[in-house]
């Protein structure tokens, strides 16, 4: 799985470099609009360390920011799923969130909590959560009916045990959520970065605007798509655990 | 005579397409875009002038003023054919032609830097560079005021470790909640803005301009691309000399009533208290000395701004300049 994941990664970084390149000779380009491969090169040489070590403090902040969505989806979800006052409002409440454009809600938060840390993890939270958020809500608000007809009508049903029938039955498509919501992750840290924040691989890449420096940027760019590629692999694998611990298929 | 007939309609025929071709072919080349460094503000107002006085028009050039932003190259643009003039800063121009971007200067519209740093003048003096000691310093990281700020520092003897930079952005939050001491601005367009604004609460301001320590960074020039140059000098003559008629009127006291409300067309929210004194320093920084014509290109300014470019390694040696920079005769 894992090194599936890397050479998929490969494959499709190469292309993305391969078409760059025909674009760069095609149409006679200097190295200042698309950068040659030598260029490349020797910013990877020069850049590896700092850039490897940037996006590790990214990839930090947005695995925080993952387990922190995980928990907030599934809290909200939970309390959510039902059809009463208070469900209906936190779904009101998690759809307005979202809708809020994160680069008009990043000053304020800039303000309020500084630079660092924590506004890089907000952010990240926020942009990753809300699709946690709906999947959480439309697994908890299904029904399992064969299952939880009997526990109702022998009237054991308690809402921990609906809630644990209704994520066994769903496992795969949660797991699968949980694993596609690290690119959010790692998306939304980056945004927080270039927004509000003096560390990152985010904030590299803004300075590597402000330099007109595309060099830098797909260096950038690989860094993230590789420490993606091995986190998305790794939270498969972890899903593929807890499957069997749970099923033991 | 039939035959005759046949030649002569032909011949008109022929030639009449010719003419349409040349019309064509004419208006083409007239059709000009030229692409801004930044939004539509005071200082690009030498543009718009020329745009909304059709200036361009009168001079037959078909010219679509397109504002920039951070997101926009203008350098980029006129490599991929999309601008065919456009505005850059020195270190945009220094930069691209050391990755082998086939562009040229041909104007310089600052003749000062209008990046300087506000601060109290209660709080702080700043009388030498010495005085920057300790300091809490606002610089974009990788933009062309961190530059400054290290050359200044370097000129004054100072390491990076003697002050505190601070990484600033577009929220000013910062500077007046007094967390930083100094704080990077436009002066002619963010500053009379804040100035105003301390000046509500009460408090002074006033500007630190690295010009004034004898560091010289050359801000924005118009450039084009070498083949539009090669190829379309009568052209290019003709682009120049409407846009420096433009700013040469906009910039006149008399046409004043006019621009500001040119200003206000854009800039709605600003006060025009605010924007005549806007005007009023742009007036200094792109023509401080009225003998010198507007968009003369400073080469001693380029020859720093290299030097402090190629000390900070962000160029990885020197060009021979005269290869960039080509004023154009009117100036």
């Amino acid at each position: 799985m894992l090194l599936k994941r890397i050479l998929q990664f490969f494959l499709l970084y190469a292309l993305f470099i391969g078409c760059l390149l025909l674009l760069k000779y095609s149409l006679q380009l200097s190295d200042y609009v698309i950068p040659g491969p030598v260029g490349m090169l020797q910013t990877l040489t020069t850049k590896y360390r700092s850039y490897g070590l940037a996006t590790l403090n990214t990839m930090s902040i947005a695995v925080i920011g993952q387990v922190v969505s995980v928990i907030l989806a599934f809290t909200l979800g939970i309390i959510g799923r039902q059809s009463t006052w208070l469900g209906s409002f936190i779904k009101v409440a998690a759809y307005n969130i979202q809708a809020y454009p994160i680069v008009a809600l990043a000053p304020i938060l800039f303000i309020l909590l500084g630079d660092g840390f924590l506004t890089r993890l907000l952010i990240a939270a926020m942009i990753c959560y809300f699709p946690l958020l709906l999947s959480v809500l439309g697994i908890m608000s299904k029904p399992v009916t064969d299952i939880e007809h009997f526990y109702r009508a022998t009237g054991r049903m308690r809402w921990q045990l609906e809630v644990k029938i209704r994520t066994f039955e769903n496992l795969n498509q949660l797991t699968t959520v949980i694993a596609g919501s690290a690119t959010l992750a790692m998306a939304g840290t980056i945004v927080g970065e270039f927004i509000a924040a003096n560390a990152g691989i985010g904030y590299t890449i803004r300075i590597a605007l402000y330099q007109s420096d595309l060099a830098k940027i797909l260096i950038a760019l690989f860094f993230i798509g590789i420490t993606i590629a091995i986190y998305q692999a790794m939270l498969e694998l972890l899903g593929i655990a807890i499957r069997r611990a749970w099923t033991g298929k | 005579m039939t035959m005759i007939l046949r030649f002569l309609s032909r011949s008109v025929l022929v030639c009449t397409l010719l003419l349409f071709l040349h019309s064509t072919y004419c208006s083409a080349n007239d059709n000009i875009t030229y692409r801004l460094k930044w939004l539509r503000n005071v200082s690009v107002v030498g543009a718009l002038y020329a745009e909304h006085n059709q200036l361009f028009s009168k001079a037959g050039l078909n010219v679509t003023v397109k504002p920039g932003g951070p997101e926009r190259d203008a350098i980029r643009e006129l490599e991929l054919g999309r601008a065919d003039f456009g505005v850059a800063s020195a270190d945009q121009v220094l930069r691209a032609r050391a990755k082998g971007a086939p562009i040229v200067v041909i104007a310089q519209l600052f003749q000062i830097n209008p990046l300087q740093w506000i601060y109290r003048p209660e709080k702080l003096q700043l009388g030498s560079l010495a005085d920057l000691k300790e300091k809490v310093i606002g610089v974009t990281f990788g933009g062309n005021d961190e530059s400054i700020m290290r050359t200044l520092l370097a000129e004054g003897n100072l390491d990076s470790s003697q002050v505190r930079l601070f990484s600033v952005r577009y929220d000013y939050t910062p500077f007046y909640r007094k967390r930083v001491q100094l704080w990077p601005v436009y002066r002619n367009a963010q500053g009379p803005i804040i100035t105003a604004q301390l000046a509500q609460e009460g408090e002074k301001t006033a500007y630190f301009n690295p010009a004034d320590f004898g560091v010289k960074f050359v801000a924005n020039s118009v450039v084009t691309h070498v083949r539009t140059l090669k190829e379309k000098p009568e052209l290019v003559q003709r682009f120049l000399g409407v846009l420096l008629s433009g700013w040469q009127q906009a910039l006149d006291p008399e046409n004043e009533k006019a621009v500001l409300s040119l200003l206000q067309h854009y800039e709605p929210n600003i006060p025009q208290t605010i924007q005549q004194e806007q005007l009023r320093i742009t007036r200094t920084l792109i023509q401080p000395d009225p003998t010198v014509a507007i968009g003369r290109i400073d080469h001693a300014g380029w020859d720093q701004t290299q030097e402090i470019m190629v000390s900070q390694k962000l160029l990885p040696h020197t060009f021979a300049l005269q290869e960039i920079l080509k004023p154009q005769k009117s100036l």
